[in-house]
């Protein structure tokens, strides 16, 4: 197998992190796949598959898994420390714009935008997974009995995963027995 | 018990069980920062949000400017460690687990259940926070609109936020 050195996943991941406006993972998939050719297209939704059914933030976890399979420990040390340093950097420097400007009502107004639009980001990422379960409408209950719990009767998460994770697998044993 | 190890306890253990990703649980983030641990106030997390939004990078860099409001430059990178290490070692271990999973069925049947419960919870989460951030009719039909455009068009979602702030800076919002 391929290997790559340290440095090489860091330069991609850094690619990576310093072009991931809103939402890195389309970026991922460029860089990773269509441009440094790592992975192929298979592979690379075979491991985001499973980044995102473990916690933690899911562009971490790639890294992480990519990093790994390429490079052992030091490669996924490498890959993290390039997907994050830069835009620590950068966010920290907005930080210091923000800690002098915020008093000015058009930068609270500019932030007031952003963060709206912002939410509608985070929803719209929610819409387009949803697409996916169309295949399997079923799935939906899943999705919903999820936003009740956690929206109407403020679960914890702890208990929003442990009521719906039961009902979840049942459907999700019979989807991969449809499909 | 001093701040920072109070932010990094309780980042780490917000880590494992962020399923989903930093989006779906920034509910909990909110709910941790600002009413039990009173890190930050409502307005400074909106703020935060809006300009991890607007810079470039992983989604977990509200959490990087929660660690910076405390402490500096070492508070973010306390935060930011925080968040990923725990997840991270587990990963590590676990992709060499699941992948070598014999029984394509049951890897098929996690990766299906965790897909739903992802989508919940991240849909839920849009929607608390939006009553968190938003305080006018016109951020609400900021928010709408940008959902309509992101799921009809393919615009960048740079475009987006940059129509955002410019609405903002105009006193719209």
């Amino acid at each position: 197998m391929q290997t790559l050195t340290p440095k090489q996943l860091f330069i991609s991941f850094s690619k990576i992190g310093m072009s991931g406006f809103g939402g890195v993972l389309p970026w991922a998939r460029r860089t990773l796949v269509e441009r440094d050719k790592i992975l192929t297209s298979e592979e690379f939704s075979a491991i985001l598959g499973i980044c995102q059914i473990v916690p933690g933030p899911n562009v971490m976890n790639l890294a992480v898994c990519v990093g790994s399979r390429f490079g052992g420990a030091r490669g996924a040390l490498a890959a993290t420390l390039g997907l994050s340093l830069g835009p620590i950097a950068i966010v920290l420097c907005l930080a210091l714009l923000y800690e002098h400007y915020s008093y000015l009502e058009s930068v609270k107004g500019m932030l007031r935008g952003i963060s709206a639009v912002g939410v509608g980001l985070i929803a719209s990422t929610g819409f387009k997974m949803m697409c996916d379960e169309l295949r399997y409408p079923a799935m939906f209950i899943v999705v919903a009995l999820t936003i009740i719990a956690a929206t109407v009767f403020h679960l914890g998460l702890g208990y929003v995963v442990l009521l719906v994770a039961p009902i979840a697998i049942f459907l999700a044993r019979k989807k991969a027995q449809a499909l | 018990m001093s701040i920072l190890l109070s932010l990094f306890l309780k980042l780490s253990a917000f880590s494992l069980v962020a399923f989903g990703g930093v989006n779906a649980l920034l509910p909990v983030l909110f709910n941790l920062a600002v009413n039990q641990e009173h890190w930050i106030d409502v307005q400074t997390f909106s703020d935060y949000f809006a300009i991890a939004q607007a810079a470039p990078g992983p989604n977990f860099m509200t959490i990087t400017l929660i660690g910076w409001h405390i402490d500096g430059v070492v508070g973010a990178l306390l935060a930011t460690f925080a968040i990923a290490w725990p997840s991270s070692i587990l990963i590590y271990f676990l992709q060499r687990f699941i992948m070598g999973m014999k029984n394509p069925m049951s890897k098929q049947v996690i990766q299906y259940s965790a897909a739903a419960l992802a989508i919940g919870l991240v849909l839920s989460s849009a929607w608390e926070i939006a009553l968190h951030i938003n305080h006018s009719l016109a951020a609400y039909i900021l928010t709408l609109g940008t959902i309509a455009i992101t799921l009809l068009t393919r615009w960048h979602p740079l475009y987006l936020i940059a129509i955002g702030g410019a609405l903002g800076v105009l006193g719209f919002i």
